[in-house]
């Protein structure tokens, strides 16, 4: 296990740098409600995963963030301040936002050293980042030549130029292999053991479970869930699926509060736990071929809290 | 801003863009000169003889029409970060977006300049070597008039263009309208009763004013001076670039 990230109750608004702060967020196109009063916050030190169906507003609030779209009404800051108005933007927040932000007749390599000329980065971090996210060779190609994971990854090498304490990467994993993948989330997991703020969002849970610490889960523009995966995973209620030859004994021995289903050849106990339903067994002496924990899956909980729109 | 210039200069360097926009901006001034200059006292040639210092003159002013390249140039410069999304890379490093404007408005005005060098370098070349075979005299007087004229218009309309494309952030609407405004509509207005007496005014009668050269059918008009001309078509690019700038600072980048 990675070591454990700061709760969010320790995190105290002002002392953090990386602190990433959205609050009463609101944003409308015409008469499209894109963000509707979306309040979170991302400590430095972790990795959070920013979590919705496509068109739950997740670009709009990250865009937001970035000062490319003007919020309606509501703040989002970076340590406490815009991010127009911050010193120096580039070296304090890293973004990566949509992978088609190139010039097709450029090479990577210049890509990257036109921001190095901007920002007044030496232009050998430009070699330094392609290196980071393995681009060393490709990066002096042009980028119509590249494969969307390529891309993806020059993105990410753009966003890392200035060694920004807080990256803000939008569906990062989008067209890459399951190699790529794997990369990437070693390479997150790396950055906020450093101490950086990252937030990663994603319309498939998965993609993201295993790296992240904190889930930030909205649906149509609104907050739906805040916390950790453990506490995505604990909130949606637990079973136990339970085996064997007398099957109707054991359910007519459960204690009242439990509510027993008939699932495959044996029970779903809802409302207990493996040690209450063993104990029962064992004083009782019902035989038993199996009993475990029903593995709660994760994007069925995600699916159920985002598919009728963050109604719980 | 020094550092947003150079990397606005890197932008340009970094594609080939530049390259082919140069090579059309030669080829038309070659093609021009070439064709005029055999046409020297030939029969219904309204322009004075090259003998003339009106004639020399008249003969590199026909070089301003390489500007409609400087003019695709800056044009470009703004509508291709639209299209190619690099807009939101260059307003995430500067995030004060009427800098960016300025910074490529100063170094379009650079780059136009340097474009208007190498056209006229190019076309004395070639009246060089036309005019030894013919037996005339490069006339001294008509030569710095004329090339600052046409390097001042085509720095100040790569400016314009940078104008343009801030206000219409679609590329190809920005480049088809301003080639079609100047080429066909200007053209037009120039000879429309009533509102003729306002084309000296309007850009390209501006541009015709700095270069000394009338559009095609409209020599009758009175033009501005030519530095009125050129103060002139430099409002119009300002004008357009702050309105634009003032614009993209409001728009949401999505």
């Amino acid at each position: 296990m990675c070591p454990r990230p700061p709760m969010w109750e320790e995190m105290v608004v002002g002392t953090d740098p990386g602190l990433i702060e959205i609050a009463g967020l609101k944003k409308t196109f015409g008469t499209v409600r894109a963000v509707d009063d979306l309040s979170f916050t991302v400590p430095s030190g972790t990795v959070t995963g920013f979590l919705g169906p496509n068109g739950a507003g997740k670009t709009t609030t990250l865009r937001c963030l970035l000062g490319l779209v003007t919020p309606t009404s509501g703040t989002a800051t970076i340590g406490g301040v815009p991010y127009a108005r911050l010193p120096h933007p580039s070296a304090t927040v890293g973004a990566m936002l949509e992978a088609a932000s190139f010039h097709p007749g450029r090479s990577g390599r210049d890509h990257l050293r036109v921001y190095c000329t901007i920002n007044g980065f030496p232009d050998s971090r430009a070699d330094e980042v392609l290196g980071l996210v393995g681009l060393t060779g490709p990066g002096k190609d042009r980028v119509a030549g590249y494969s969307m994971g390529m891309r993806q990854r020059l993105g990410l090498a753009a966003a890392l130029l200035g060694d920004p304490r807080v990256l803000i990467l939008d569906e990062p994993a989008n067209g890459l292999d399951p190699e790529g993948i794997a990369w990437l989330r070693g390479f997150l997991r790396k950055m906020a053991d450093e101490g950086r703020t990252v937030l990663v969002s994603s319309h498939v849970l998965s993609e993201v479970e295993q790296t992240v610490d904190n889930v930030v889960i909205i649906s149509r523009g609104s907050l739906v869930r805040q916390g950790t995966i453990a506490e995505l995973a604990d909130s949606h209620g637990t079973a136990v699926l339970v085996r064997g030859p007398e099957m109707p004994r054991l359910a007519a021995a459960l204690p009242e509060h439990v509510t027993a289903t008939e699932s495959a050849g044996g029970l779903r106990i809802v409302g207990s736990s493996t040690d209450e339903i063993g104990h029962v067994a064992f004083t009782e002496r019902i035989e038993l071929s199996e009993l475990a924990a029903e593995r709660s899956d994760l994007e069925d909980i995600f699916l159920a809290l985002t598919v009728d729109g963050g109604q719980r | 801003m020094t550092r947003l210039l150079l990397g606005e200069l890197r932008k340009l360097r970094t594609t080939r863009l530049w390259l082919w926009m140069l090579i059309g901006a030669c080829a038309v001034t070659a093609i021009f000169l070439s064709f005029l200059i055999p046409l020297d006292g030939a029969e219904g040639n309204p322009n004075p003889p090259l003998s003339t210092v009106e004639g020399q003159r008249a003969l590199f002013s026909s070089a301003g029409a390489a500007n409609v390249f400087v003019l695709i140039l800056g044009i470009i410069a703004v509508t291709g970060e639209f299209r190619h999304q690099t807009v939101t890379p260059t307003f995430l490093a500067t995030p004060h977006r009427g800098r960016v404007v300025i910074s490529k408005l100063v170094t379009y005005l650079l780059v136009g300049a340097v474009y208007g060098i190498v056209v006229m370098a190019l076309a004395l070349a070639i009246a060089a070597v036309w005019f030894s075979a013919k037996g005339i005299d490069l006339a001294g007087e008509a030569l710095p008039g004329a090339i600052g004229a046409i390097v001042l218009s085509m720095a100040v309309y790569a400016v314009l263009g940078v104008g343009v494309g801030a206000l219409v952030r679609n590329q190809i609407a920005a480049v088809v309208g301003a080639l079609v405004y100047l080429n066909v509509v200007e053209a037009f207005l120039g000879v429309l009763p009533g509102v003729k007496d306002v084309y000296p005014y309007l850009p390209g009668g501006a541009n015709a004013a700095l270069i000394d050269t009338g559009q095609p059918g409209v020599q009758d008009l009175a033009l501005l001076e030519p530095w009125q001309g050129g103060l002139l078509l430099v409002g119009y690019g300002v004008v357009f670039s702050v309105v634009g700038s003032w614009l993209a600072v409001r728009r949401d980048i999505t």
